[in-house]
């Protein structure tokens, strides 16, 4: 058995920790795990970073792989901050139960509860259409909650907006112009972009402190700035407009997918001299993979509602549990307006996003035809890519990221620049320390992005990348990644 | 070999396919031998001189298959130059190279290159060689006092490459200079030493010099302005540049300088993955006709095709073939 121990700073899990090895090796003894389970078994503790998140206090993960024995075998993942003191052995065998025997069997229909999709990499799961909904419908979500979406965030505040940060970026940028001057080849037009425009804050405080520098320095460079902002909620940049209120002639407002700012801006191929986006790749859908053994697994998810509480919410609405599910999909496809009652309807919504859960099962890549791989993975890269990473680990493919970095860069021009702050994985071997999502933000999806993965994808077409920690707010996670056409 | 009026010909390289440049990594890793990477190379200079004859190109390349980028396939070769095997992470990665004393006069070898070029195709074949001016840019010199005094040593080994070429029968030489619109001021040196690499080199110099394609990106942007009038004293017959991705503005300047040279006109944008057509193509030769005789002018890519899946490469040349074959037509030929 592998036993992987992460620790979670300032909390006290020893005493649970020893529980675990104990009552694993109890269960072997006492005939509920074969001994060829527990010699290929993976245990992960602490396997959980977000308080709000998908899983139970303790997740199995079968592994699906035709080479494998007729045995299933499975992993386990433990949050040691959910599971009671003592109550291990319970959750355990809760969690193994579907697996071992009946292997296959899902927690929801186990416990009856509700099971609201098939298997399928986490980039088509239905988690992502809740996330959409929300960033469709942020104001109906924060007149519930009675606070804005930055408040979910550390520190209650975007780091997009943190002062001396974007008063950094000005200056950089200035630095950037100026130099193009000097080589005579300062373009007519400098084209500024940023995805990802929240309230605009960011925007705002950029223009601000460009057009002052500028003004103090007596260069001419504000008037040339095209300033774009983008983003795929028209709602959003509505919002984003009061902020940049003073800028207008600098201003264009753009409805575009971060996935492929090219689809909109091809136009502006070449041309763009600085793309800024802050937490936005955290927030595109994505997949994980693991490696176990030297074998690459896809791990596919599927949410339910567990049993308790699809009561729960069935109870509270004074609905049928069997209507729950086509509940949620008219939510999912009309809002909550459908309930009639708004309010009610937000409610709804909040509560059934609360309860969601996932269940994993790995399933070995040489088992899966190509297609089924996420976006334009190609596995012998990857492997390439893994060469200097840890021998097991589980990480991110992050394709919604990777799709949208690589449909980002051919805007950049020659000496342009895309900065992005986000929760970066800097190194592979930083997957070995702990677990990076996902896990719920409000009523979003907050993921790490594979950085690692990132710079190898740009280092083979041509750009440097590289990590900064962001310095402007004590304990902050983001880095800064910055990205410039190689040599 | 007669070539018809508007020959239509390559910049150099022809599209790197995938496979290739993940033999070429094993072969870094040691996982293939030097005797497998050779036949490996062999093959795909045949398929890419299939797919230029296929497409209708009148003078083809080998397609640089053996490189793996322009700078290092000579910098390895180069007598007197110390390369860092450990500085590159992919093989089309530029190596670390450095000089620390003065060059030795030496050929570079590479004339077995064109020999098995002709030894394949009834074509009329062109062989490139990276020019004294950007090799010199990717050196770190730490012996000669000044970047031209490296590049004029450069230029005079890399004649005596040339000379092996011509032996070799290369009647059609090209000379890849990318680095002058990074660098213009270097233009009054670099032009002398750009007439020391051609001297006595009995063959037809042709001189690229584009804005860079490095992973199919441009480096730089500007106008051709810069080259004017000190390109005019370079002794060499043909300037081949870049028109289609940045339009024809620049060609005002063959009228306004009259210059000496023939004209190769890129009329394929090699930094874009959609492909011209056939009419596109013809118009962009017209236009450049307004400014050059016809009699003066080859039809070209921007630049080498190396970053292009080789679908698009082979698209775009037979676009480029179609379309100056519209233009003969119009000419009566």
């Amino acid at each position: 058995m592998i036993l992987q121990m992460n620790h979670l700073p300032r909390k006290t899990s020893a005493a649970s920790a020893e529980e675990v090895v104990a009552t694993l090796q109890s269960l072997l003894e006492e005939g509920h795990l074969e001994p060829e389970q527990f010699a290929n078994l993976y245990v992960h503790l602490d396997w959980i970073q977000y308080r709000n998140n998908f899983r139970e206090p303790v997740t199995v993960v079968p592994i699906a792989d035709e080479k494998a024995g007729k045995i299933p075998f499975f992993e386990a993942h433990v949050d040691l901050r959910q599971v009671a003191p003592g109550g291990f052995r319970a959750e355990m065998l809760k969690a193994m139960t579907p697996t071992n025997p009946g292997f296959g069997r899902h927690p929801a229909e186990y416990e009856g509860g509700i099971r609201l999709e098939d298997f399928g990499p986490f980039r088509g799961s239905i988690v992502w259409r809740f996330n959409h909904l929300y960033w469709q419908r942020l104001a109906e979500w924060e007149g519930s909650t009675g606070h804005g979406y930055e408040a979910a965030l550390p520190g209650g505040r975007s780091d997009a907006n943190h002062p001396q940060a974007v008063a950094d970026g000005v200056a950089d940028f200035w630095t950037l112009a100026r130099d193009l001057e000097m080589k005579k080849q300062l373009p007519p037009e400098l084209f500024v972009l940023e995805i990802g425009v929240g309230m605009g804050t960011r925007a705002g405080l950029w223009l601000d402190g460009f057009r002052k520098l500028d003004q103090e320095r007596g260069t001419n460079y504000y008037a040339r700035v095209r300033f774009l902002l983008g983003d795929y909620s028209p709602a959003t940049l509505e919002r984003s407009k009061a902020a940049v209120a003073g800028h207008r002639e600098q201003c264009s407002f753009v409805v575009m997918d971060a996935l492929n700012p090219m689809q909109t801006l091809s136009f502006l191929r070449h041309k763009v001299l600085h793309i800024h986006m802050t937490n936005v790749y955290d927030n595109l859908p994505d997949e994980e993979m693991a490696r176990r053994d030297g074998r690459l697994f896809l791990v596919e998810a599927r949410a339910y509602l567990p049993s308790c509480e699809a009561e729960r919410i069935a109870r509270e609405f004074a609905l049928p549990e069997r209507d729950l599910r086509r509940c949620i999909e008219r939510l999912l496809e009309e809002g909550p307006g459908h309930f009639g009652d708004h309010a009610r309807g937000v409610e709804f919504w909040r509560q059934v996003w609360g309860a969601l859960r996932l269940e994993e099962r790995m399933v070995c890549v040489d088992d899966l035809p190509a297609e089924a791989l996420p976006g334009e993975l190609d596995v012998n890269r990857l492997e390439e890519a893994l060469r200097e990473a840890p021998s097991d680990l589980r990480f991110h493919v992050n394709s919604g990221a990777m799709e949208s970095f690589r449909n980002t860069l051919p805007l950049l021009s020659t000496r342009g620049y895309l900065q992005v702050q986000d929760i970066f994985v800097t190194r592979w071997s930083e997957y070995r320390l702990k677990f990076h999502g996902p896990g719920k933000l409000d009523g979003s999806i907050v993921n790490w992005v594979n950085g690692a993965l990132l710079r190898e994808t740009a280092e083979r077409t041509g750009f440097d990348v590289h990590f900064a920690p962001f310095r402007y707010r004590e304990g902050s996670h983001t880095s800064i990644l910055f990205t410039t056409q190689r040599e | 070999m007669t070539l018809p009026i508007l020959p239509t010909s390559v910049v150099g390289s022809y599209s790197m396919p995938g496979w290739l440049e993940r033999l070429k990594t094993e072969y870094f890793a040691r996982r293939i031998s030097r005797h497998d990477l050779d036949e490996i190379h062999d093959n795909a200079v045949k398929a890419a001189i299939k797919d230029q004859e296929a497409a209708g190109v009148d003078v083809i390349t080998d397609g640089e298959m053996r490189r793996d980028n322009m700078m290092d396939y000579f910098l390895e070769r180069l007598a007197g130059v110390q390369i860092d095997r450990s500085s590159k992470k992919f093989y089309y990665d530029f190596y670390n190279s450095s000089v620390q004393g003065k060059l030795p006069m030496a050929p570079v070898g590479v004339a077995a290159d064109f020999r098995f070029l002709k030894s394949f195709t009834d074509r009329e074949a062109k062989f490139c060689v990276t020019g004294p001016h950007a090799l010199t840019k990717r050196i770190h010199n730490e012996y000669y006092p000044s970047e031209e005094a490296l590049a004029t040593d450069l230029a005079r080994a890399l004649n005596l490459e040339l000379k092996e070429l011509v032996k070799a029968g290369a009647r059609i030489i090209q000379i890849d200079e990318p680095y002058y619109s990074g660098f213009p001021d270097d233009l009054d040196w670099s032009v002398k030493v750009l007439n020391t690499l051609a001297e006595g080199v009995d063959a037809k110099i042709v001189v690229h010099i584009c804005y860079g394609n490095r992973y199919g990106k441009p480096s730089w942007e500007g106008s051709y302005r810069y080259l004017f009038p000190r390109i005019l004293d370079a002794k060499v017959h043909q300037l081949t540049l870049e028109f289609a991705r940045r339009g024809g503005e620049d060609l005002d300047l063959f009228r306004e300088f009259k210059p000496p040279f023939e004209l190769g006109v890129g009329v394929i944008d090699v930094k874009t993955q959609a492909v011209e057509t056939p009419d596109m193509v013809a118009d962009r030769v017209r236009k450049a006709l307004e400014f050059v005789p016809a009699e003066r002018v080859t039809v070209l890519p921007d630049c080498g095709c190396f970053h292009l899946p080789r679908d698009i490469a082979f698209a775009k040349l037979c676009a480029m073939v179609e379309g100056t074959r519209l233009v003969r037509k119009e000419l009566g030929h």
